[in-house]
């Protein structure tokens, strides 16, 4: 049995040894890497974001996590290309144009990875072109952005239009946050979910997900 | 009602938690500059970053057209970070500035020029604080900005790496705050013999980034230490919820604290108890971006009644911000206590 527990553990470490021990250990007792990565890192990363959640994690544990998770799952590929991996979906994520901060798309980004999905980092300052342009070239089920400023939040709505406004069958789920953007101002403008902090957005993106399927 | 007094007789008396004038002081620790405002002056961003005439002609518009009792002239969060070397986006009248490049990785690589009082980006404030003390010293209460060594380190090392060395490499985070906080104390200083009545000192250890304990380790000592050497009156900007911090704010010595509006005023004002003045915290994104003057009167109203001593936007201005909301807050504090 993988214990959620220890994966926590280690992935709060200052040093790679740890989770590079437990998750070869689990190797060797025979888990496969499908069940390494869900019963044990996003397992792990799950009681750590509630804990962020909670406010008693803060962002720089967040980011020391994320990068132990990196390299658990760096051991873990070489075992997934054989086994076959598959994730449980696709999201595009940016910060919009004009906005150059990234730390609260990215610590979205290591909490659905965290949890199973397939991330596009399209990056910051990102046009609503470009958002669009990633419906064809990835097919995500979600595109999420990300604004910190009150003044570029309001460039959320020109991307939502452009995506809704897009000519493609099926057009993905828009989703949006960052510190001034509200529930309310997430339906006024039309996007599909809004979440208050990293572990929110992912339950909206998991509840989209189901609608979908 | 209480004697008419001037608008800056009425700040300082807000800032030291002194006796009430005939109505609360609105000011603004951080920018209120917006489109609209550039527009009735003619003077935009970028410019007026970098020119001390357009940067206090626009600043005075604060007081003049929005009838502030302060004026405050540097805009952006970036003049020290273009002083130490990073490569700048000096944005446009529907942007902020913002620093290219983050292109200090090691205690080494930091150096502070002699001449960094004369480096263009702070000469600028020095310079439009000059001026603008000889034209409304008399009057308007004054105040100047700089950043502290934590937001400074940001700027140079990147956010997210300068975060994660907090918990990986302290010692490295305590180094860039020991060389840094030189820029904050010679800026300060600087900004006060130019004029300013009072100054802001903003450093981003927000509320929703690091712990309390995160800023206790590291900064509470630094900010006790920039409080005794700066010597004049400081405003301390910190966004974020920080609630749960206030006491450190106390303890560190500063004369205001200018906070948001998710911390709630009324708590606030019973933790902190006059032992430090409160400044803002008019909400940016819903009421004054995208409310009515109305929704910016009852916020107001509320903040006055919680016994909040400056009334002021919680934070910059976004810069869609309209004229009336502004005006609003200025119309709200005139009713009185």
């Amino acid at each position: 049995m993988l214990k959620p527990e220890d994966f926590y553990r280690v992935l709060r470490e200052v040093d790679f040894g740890p989770i590079e021990e437990l998750v070869k250990k689990a190797v060797a007792e025979g888990h496969s890497a499908p069940q390494i990565l869900n019963e044990g890192l996003i397992a792990g990363m799950s009681i750590l974001g509630q804990e962020f959640k909670a406010r008693e994690l803060w962002v720089p544990d967040v980011l020391l996590a994320a990068r132990n998770m990196h390299r658990g799952i760096e051991i873990l590929k070489p075992m997934f290309s054989k086994e076959g991996g598959g994730s449980k979906g696709k999201i595009v994520l940016g910060t919009v144009k004009g906005d150059i901060h990234d730390i609260g798309k990215n610590l979205v980004s290591i909490m659905m990875t965290g949890s199973g999905l397939e991330v596009i980092d399209v990056g910051v300052d990102v046009p609503a072109e470009k958002f669009v342009a990633t419906i064809q070239e990835h097919q995500p089920q979600i595109i999420g952005l990300s604004a910190l400023l009150t003044t570029t939040m309001l460039e959320m709505r020109n991307v939502v239009e452009a995506i809704k406004g897009s000519s493609y069958d099926v057009k993905p789920y828009v989703i949006v946050g960052g510190a001034p953007v509200t529930e309310a101002f997430a339906q006024e403008i039309g996007a599909d979910g809004y979440g208050p902090d990293a572990v929110s957005g992912v339950e909206v993106v998991m509840k989209l997900l189901k609608n979908r399927v | 009602m209480a004697q008419k007094i001037s608008p800056k007789r009425r700040f300082l008396s807000g800032l030291f938690g002194g006796r009430k004038g005939d109505r609360p002081p609105v000011g603004n620790p951080t920018s209120i500059v917006s489109q609209e405002l550039m527009e009735k002056t003619g003077i935009y961003f970028p410019q007026a970053h970098l020119e001390p005439k357009q940067m206090a002609e626009l600043a005075a518009a604060g007081h003049e057209i929005l009838g502030f009792d302060s004026i405050m002239p540097e805009f952006s969060v970036q003049q020290e970070a273009a002083a130490l070397g990073c490569e700048m986006d000096w944005g446009s009248p529907s942007m902020m500035p913002d620093a290219r490049t983050h292109p200090f990785q090691r205690v080494e690589d930091l150096s502070i020029p002699e001449n960094l009082l004369e480096k263009p980006s702070l000469k600028v404030v020095l310079e439009a604080l000059n001026i603008l003390r000889r034209q409304y010293g008399h009057e308007v209460a004054i105040v100047g900005k700089v950043m502290g060594p934590w937001t400074i380190s940001y700027h140079m090392a990147g956010t997210q790496n300068f975060l994660l060395w907090a918990i990986t490499e302290p010692d490295k985070v305590r180094r860039f705050l020991e060389v840094l906080k030189e820029v904050t104390v010679l800026f300060a200083q600087a900004q006060f013999q130019a004029g300013a009545d009072v100054v802001v000192l903003a450093d981003h250890a927000t509320g929703d980034l690091v712990s309390p304990k995160t800023y206790e380790k590291f900064l509470l000592p630094v900010h006790k230490e920039l409080v005794q050497r700066i010597g004049g009156p400081l405003i301390l900007h910190i966004c974020g919820n920080c609630a749960d911090r206030l006491r450190m704010f106390v303890e560190a010595g500063f004369d205001g604290y200018h906070f948001e509006w998710q911390v709630a005023a009324r708590e606030a004002v019973q933790v902190i108890n006059r032992e430090m003045s409160l400044v803002g915290n008019i909400n940016n994104a819903t009421t004054l971006l995208r409310g009515t003057p109305e929704d910016v009167y009852k916020q107001v109203r509320y903040s006055v009644k919680a016994g909040v001593d400056i009334i002021a936007p919680e934070c910059a201005v976004p810069l869609q911000t309209p004229v009336r909301n502004l005006r609003a807050i200025v119309e709200a504090a005139q009713e009185g206590f």
